[in-house]
């Protein structure tokens, strides 16, 4: 008898733990992989997620660390709706990847955004950027499609002359010139709005080299047209911004509404 | 005919000599103070990413791996004869500063760096963030923030308050510091600081922090006071320091690796110390909630990890 028990519970633990991540897994899902930042706060981005979609469908929020997984996830339709950013989204269109723009995310009412390149004010041009480390945040893949936007046809020959520092954040990457771990930063126009917050003087010291083209903020994107259920899943998402707990979701994510794309 | 077939196999020769010795002019070796530490393994595995990515050689050495390091250690230098030594730990920097003190050596993840000798053909990436950068940090996360309060001991963290003050002077932060001779004097200096600061700021000092009990005082009275605790580490978060910023481990191999092949090339002054370029933030949510703190929405995207009261 003594042994009945410990054996009930292990086998009571291995019954509900399979039935509810079997159960978990036909859950309709929000996967979420971002090119643009390598910040990594999964745990804390999916325990605020999902603690609010409890109340808002339970729906659950599946982060990815890996490209490839994304992807595969992608490739196996295995997802509703994919969060990801614009480049990335572009990248997969390219590979007739059929994955559509439903919403796009918003920040301060704008849906989207320029990369700047920054330096001190004594780099006066990019050809001054060879043999120097430019910082910045985002998968390698991504900063250096951007970095290359920026310099143009003219100055591309640089990019090999040119070592990139990949940082954790926009602020990180924009500190790091300040002081004095990079000559260059690579960040979205807001990563120098906040560096003007944090260290007014460094900001006044910075000027920009270059801008990448406009482009949208996070996006929330299908593999066809939205049926019921993915209509219901975009819903959840457009109505996040309000609420202050959905607010401070979309915060970690960088933008603080969705808008739908006309 | 003969004349233009010996020159084309000369350059031929020449590239091929060349080359080699190019590569084996760049060659790195890597010497790790503890494989095990999951710290210095991060970082020797960035810092190799980056090396493979520029066509860069490299030699490991682990000195937990051998009964005779400092022997074999100087046999492999001899042998593989690197540009540049990376030593990761200041248990590794020790060594190879004794063994091949005139051989290009670069460190990171070494304890008050400022205490090792740091010659002219030496580079490193610190262990921490600088003052200035945490003050940036700090004042974007919190814009409230005016004064902020810190302990200290004099003999050990005269030189680094004097930085913060300075730092935070051209931030307009205003410091006010309490030096204490030993954790007896630190409940009565609490009591003094708490009601001027706007936060306490936990720094690495090891006379203030030197047991369990004086952190507990040191939380215990700010929660009384109603105070919030920034601390340099996140292993406070749990006592309840409500920020915590620290360097990032994976970006200090990255950077290590791109000051390696700067300085084995020559592009970066000898001496050459940078402070971590990447940012580890944790913020304590339940703490922050429970005193009711004002902090920066918009800062959240820059959060690395945020805890709540069930964690």
């Amino acid at each position: 008898m003594k042994r009945f028990w410990p054996a009930f519970f292990i086998f009571s633990v291995f019954v509900t733990g399979g039935y509810w991540s079997a159960h978990s897994e036909v859950r309709p899902t929000y996967y979420f992989y971002n090119t643009e930042t390598n910040i990594n706060n999964f745990a804390t981005l999916k325990m605020g997620f999902d603690i609010y979609l409890v109340n808002h469908g339970g729906y659950l929020l599946q982060p990815f660390d890996l490209r490839e997984n994304f992807e595969k996830v992608i490739h196996e339709k295995k997802g509703d709706v994919y969060l990801l950013s614009s480049w990335h989204l572009k990248e997969l269109q390219q590979k007739k990847v059929p994955l559509e723009i439903a919403l796009v995310g918003t920040s301060k009412g704008n849906t989207t955004q320029r990369k700047v390149l920054s330096a001190k004010k004594d780099i006066v041009n990019v050809a001054m950027l060879k043999n120097t480390v430019v910082a910045a945040a985002g998968s390698e893949e991504y900063v250096h499609s951007i970095l290359k936007q920026i310099l143009g046809k003219g100055q591309e020959a640089l990019l090999k002359d040119i070592k990139i520092l990949i940082v954790p954040k926009d602020i990180d990457a924009v500190m790091a010139v300040g002081f004095g771990m990079a000559t260059a930063a690579i960040s979205a126009e807001s990563g120098l709005d906040k560096l003007a917050m944090m260290s007014p003087n460094q900001f006044k010291e910075l000027h920009s080299l270059g801008f990448s083209e406009k482009d949208y903020l996070l996006i929330a994107a299908t593999l066809k047209k939205p049926d019921q259920q993915e209509t219901q899943l975009l819903e959840v998402l457009r109505k996040m911004s309000e609420t202050d707990a959905g607010v401070a979701n979309l915060k970690m994510l960088g933008i603080d509404g969705w808008r739908a794309v006309q | 005919m003969k004349i233009i077939n010996f020159c084309k196999a000369l350059i031929l020769l020449v590239a091929f000599f060349g080359s080699a010795g190019f590569a084996q002019s760049n060659k790195v070796l890597i010497v790790n103070s503890e494989k095990a530490v999951y710290r210095y393994e991060t970082i020797a595995t960035e810092f190799k990413k980056v090396l493979q990515q520029n066509a860069y050689q490299w030699a490991e050495f682990n000195l937990d791996g051998h009964a005779n390091a400092e022997a074999e250690l100087k046999q492999l230098i001899e042998q593989e004869n690197p540009a540049l030594i990376y030593c990761i730990g200041t248990q590794a920097y020790s060594l190879v500063h004794n063994v091949a003190p005139n051989k290009k050596m670069l460190f990171s993840a070494a304890i008050n760096w400022r205490r090792l000798d740091v010659g002219a053909g030496t580079y490193g990436v610190a262990n921490e963030l600088s003052s200035a950068q945490e003050l940036s940090l700090l004042r974007y996360f919190f814009p409230t923030i005016k004064t902020i309060g810190l302990l200290y001991n004099d003999s050990f963290s005269r030189e680094y308050v004097e930085t913060i003050k300075k730092d935070a002077l051209a931030s307009g932060i205003n410091i006010i510091n309490k030096p204490i001779n030993d954790t007896q004097e630190i409940s009565g200096a609490l009591n003094e600081l708490l009601p001027k600061i706007d936060i306490f700021w936990i720094i690495s000092d090891p006379v203030v922090l030197s047991n369990k009990e004086s952190v507990r005082q040191i939380f215990q009275a700010a929660q009384q006071q109603k105070k919030p605790v920034y601390a340099y580490s996140d292993v406070y978060i749990e006592q309840g320091a409500v920020l915590s910023i620290s360097a990032d481990i994976a970006t200090i191999g990255r950077q290590s690796a791109g000051l390696a092949m700067m300085a084995e090339q020559d592009k970066v002054p000898g001496g050459t110390v940078q402070s971590p370029a990447g940012s580890m933030v944790t913020l304590n949510k339940c703490a922050l909630d429970a005193l009711k703190l004002k902090f920066n929405q918009d800062a959240l995207d820059s959060v690395n990890k945020i805890v709540g009261c069930d964690q």
